[in-house]
């Protein structure tokens, strides 16, 4: 540091000089200058951050609360304060109560088998294979077509009449799936969607802990017999759980904002509200119907709140799970800790210490 | 940590790119450019579908030399409407000049002050170019008039000349239109015959019911909203009747449940799936893109009757009108005047085919003989000035295109493909009409 403060040194050197005067008066422009930039400085660094996320973060989320209290129109504009009125109508409104489940169930259907699969291609990735770069390019490939492109890709080919996938079924003598009236077959079209785009992003994430888990691990564990599949779930999945964590919030919170996917899935009816008879309307997409569609802006700024909260939520629940995940180990630790401090309290009583630790290490092998 | 001096720059771009980012998030995005001096000024037009107007642009600019056009063309209405009201709701971003569906006029007409009054630039001096009920359509209640009128939307029946030759039926354009009842064709008459196609063929006779119900509607004196703006859909004895016509049609397997703007890429217009389909003129640019895009072409035989059941019939048709954020108002209503003059009109109709609003630009197309080479050389002008005569327009309220497209449409749907009977149908898009509709 560069600033030099002359007072602790004064007693030391000359203690007949007089005090110098409290404040500041005796430091040099300079000098202040550059306390001042010790001091402020980190907060200087870091407010870029903090003047965006108000900007673009909180001021949207505190002045769509102010909107969901006013009858607010897309055209009309601002109304009457209606109080809490936009949230009850959003509540008591099935259509929401259908986006919610719709939300969860793609959301269900791409997050697990997505994380699931991301976590087996890491794992392959991680292996000494050929041509390790192109390997890694190739996953994360699908992640650099834009949403908006994979959905109309995606739709084109679950389309009923003449798409590729009910051609494909066609072939093997199965009737053509209805993707885009059915329910559940939607679901699962659209859930296609999203994991094929974010299957490979999670991998790399995940791989990129896998690789910083110590080999020496893995070779001791080969070297003790344990075979590939028995690494992977005692050394692998527990050592990446931290990286684990962050992917599955990440993905709880993307799932649960699902939008260009189901947006473009069937643009041709109802105005794009997410199918005819709103079988896959996600909430974000009644909220944009709500907004733009139907122009009501006080109960859409309702329905943006009621999904943050629930977002929110979901998280903390997200946050409580990986906590007891996370301490499940030292947990297990523990009870082992004691337990083998019980027996070996026993043998100890019973004069059989060190030998008894003998056999048992042999006994092991 | 060691910095290279390489490394320290390329932070500084970073850093700087980051910065110049979040200005540029700030930039305020006008519609228009325009320079300060006023020679070169840039207007900016937003359409959609198929208008037609790419050679009115070119033809604009050469006679005005200081000006560049800009032009915006949206797949769909819809979409248009879509783009339209966000643009509204923001309060900047619409276009100098910007087309307006019918449909959705209803509501654009509830915020008539966010577009330009047309009578300061001289619209009322062109009043009479106009059919009567167009120019009064863009009037509002205190009087201003916000839009001049493009095309309008007579419809016509468009029906596939081989699909009815194999079946055995009258194929040629006059044999048709008699076959499904002449001048004086009713809904009746035309299921009637659609019955006696899928008897002989086992095909659909018309695409989906949502357009033939759009067109049912339309040509009642009051649709969904009585003459003074009153919802008038739960009770309305004249609606529920033509659903139930609908609904028979349906069980005689006359709808191919097709789903509109898509029609499997435009492959169930050249695969034969139906025969008939409703056309407003704008139609038939939309289906020669879908013809060509299923991979058809003129040979794929669709062809343009005169006639249309149960009268005289209106779908659609646009404004263009001048938004009230334009910074060149003058030039943007010189811009919108000079495309619905009545010879641009033709211009127009010719290049894509929407059928004009002009009077004079009416005559002239009824008095052209020319046909067009895509649909059996049907003389298109001829037809759609004959089914012109006698539309009346019809009040559109406020949520106009959401009844028809949200409450009806998914309604139509569920009866086309079977999972809903009459009745249950109707129930359904009254159910809908409580959700949607504010009353």
């Amino acid at each position: 540091m560069t600033s030099t403060l002359p007072r602790p040194a004064a007693p030391a050197t000359d203690p007949e000089a007089p005090r110098p005067p409290r404040g500041r008066t005796d430091l040099t422009f300079r000098q202040r200058l550059s306390r001042f930039d010790v001091k402020a400085s980190p907060y200087l660094y870091i407010s870029p951050f903090f003047l965006t996320f108000g900007l673009i973060g909180l001021f949207p989320l505190v002045y769509t609360f102010v909107v969901s209290m006013y009858d607010w129109q897309l055209l009309q504009g601002q109304g009457e304060f209606v109080g809490f009125e936009n949230f009850a109508n959003v509540l008591q409104d099935p259509f929401f109560w259908n986006s919610i489940f719709n939300t969860f169930s793609i959301f269900l259907l791409s997050s697990i088998p997505q994380i699931a699969v991301a976590l087996v291609i890491a794992a392959v990735l991680d292996q000494n294979i050929k041509a390790k770069t192109f390997w890694r390019m190739s996953v994360l490939l699908p992640y650099v077509v834009a949403p908006v492109a994979v959905a109309l890709i995606f739709s084109d080919m679950f389309g009923e009449q003449s798409g590729l996938v009910n051609n494909l079924l066609g072939l093997i003598g199965i009737d053509p799936v209805q993707w885009k009236h059915d329910t559940l077959a939607s679901h699962f079209a659209i859930a296609t969607m999203v994991n094929w785009r974010w299957t490979g992003y999670n991998a790399l994430i995940l791989l990129a802990a896998m690789q910083a888990i110590p080999r020496d691990l893995y070779e001791s564990a080969a070297l003790d017999g344990a075979g590939g599949v028995r690494r992977f779930f005692s050394i692998t999945v527990p050592s990446i759980r931290p990286t684990l964590i962050f992917v599955i919030i990440t993905a709880t919170i993307g799932g649960l904002q699902i939008f260009a996917e189901p947006k473009l899935f069937d643009v041709t009816s109802a105005g794009g509200i997410g199918g005819f008879d709103r079988q896959f309307q996600t909430t974000v997409l009644y909220l944009w119907e709500m907004a733009f569609f139907r122009g009501n802006f006080g109960e859409a700024a309702a329905i943006a709140w009621l999904l943050f909260l629930l977002i929110v939520l979901i998280g903390l629940i997200n946050f409580l799970l990986s906590r007891r995940i996370a301490t499940a180990e030292t947990r297990i630790d523990k009870k082992r800790t004691a337990r083998r401090l019980r027996a070996h309290a026993d043998r100890a009583s019973q004069g059989l210490v060190g030998e008894g630790a003998g056999v048992e290490e042999r006994g092991n092998r | 940590m060691t910095y290279s001096r390489r490394t320290r720059a390329a932070a500084a771009v970073a850093g700087a790119a980051s910065i110049a980012l979040l200005a540029a998030g700030c930039a305020p995005a006008g519609g228009s450019g325009g320079s300060e001096s006023g020679e070169q000024i840039e207007l900016t037009i937003t359409t959609f579908g198929t208008m037609g107007f790419e050679e009115l642009y070119t033809q604009f600019e050469d006679e005005n030399p200081g000006v560049k056009i800009v032009a915006n063309n949206i797949d769909t209405g819809g979409n248009a409407r879509t783009d339209a009201f966000t643009k509204l709701g923001a309060g900047s971003g619409l276009s100098d000049v910007v087309a307006i569906e019918e449909g959705w006029l209803g509501q654009i007409m509830e915020v008539s002050d966010q577009f330009v009054d047309l009578r300061d630039h001289g619209i009322e001096d062109r009043k009479d170019d106009w059919v009567p009920w167009k120019y009064e359509q863009a009037t509002d209640a205190e009087g201003r008039v916000i839009g001049y009128g493009t095309d309008i939307g007579p419809e016509g029946i468009c029906f596939n000349g081989p699909a009815l030759e194999a079946a055995g039926l009258p194929s040629d354009r006059e044999g048709f239109a008699e076959f499904i009842g002449g001048a004086d064709a009713t809904w009746e008459s035309y299921f009637a015959a659609g019955k006696q196609y899928q008897e002989a063929t086992g095909k659909a006779w018309y695409d989906h019911s949502g357009f033939v119900w759009n067109a049912m509607v339309n040509q009642l004196d009051e649709g969904y909203y009585t003459a003074d703006g009153e919802l008038n859909v739960e009770g309305n004895a004249e609606l529920e009747e033509r659903f139930g016509w609908l609904s028979d049609a349906v069980g005689n397997d006359l709808s191919a449940a097709q789903s509109a703007w898509d029609w499997n890429k435009g492959k169930s217009f050249v695969d034969g799936t139906f025969a008939t389909f409703m056309c407003p003129g704008w139609m038939l640019g939309v289906m020669k893109g879908k013809i060509e895009q299923g991979g058809g072409d003129a040979s794929t035989g669709w062809d343009f009757a005169d006639v249309f059941p149960g009268g005289p019939a209106n779908w659609g048709g646009s404004f263009l009108s001048v938004s009230a954020t334009s910074k060149h108002p003058e030039e943007a209503a010189a811009l919108a005047s000079f495309i619905t003059e009545p010879e641009n009109q033709v211009t127009a109709f010719n290049a894509a085919g929407p059928f004009p609003s002009t009077v004079g630009a009416q005559e002239e197309l009824a008095s052209a003989g020319s046909g067009d080479e895509f649909f059996n050389g049907a003389p298109t002008g001829q037809i759609l000035a004959a089914r012109a005569e006698g539309v009346v327009a019809q009040f559109k309220g406020p949520q106009d295109s959401v009844i028809q497209e949200n409450v009806f449409g998914p309604a139509l749907q569920s009866l086309d493909r079977g999972e809903l009977d009459g009745p249950g149908a109707w129930a359904k898009a009254i159910d809908l009409l409580n959700q949607l509709v504010e009353q």
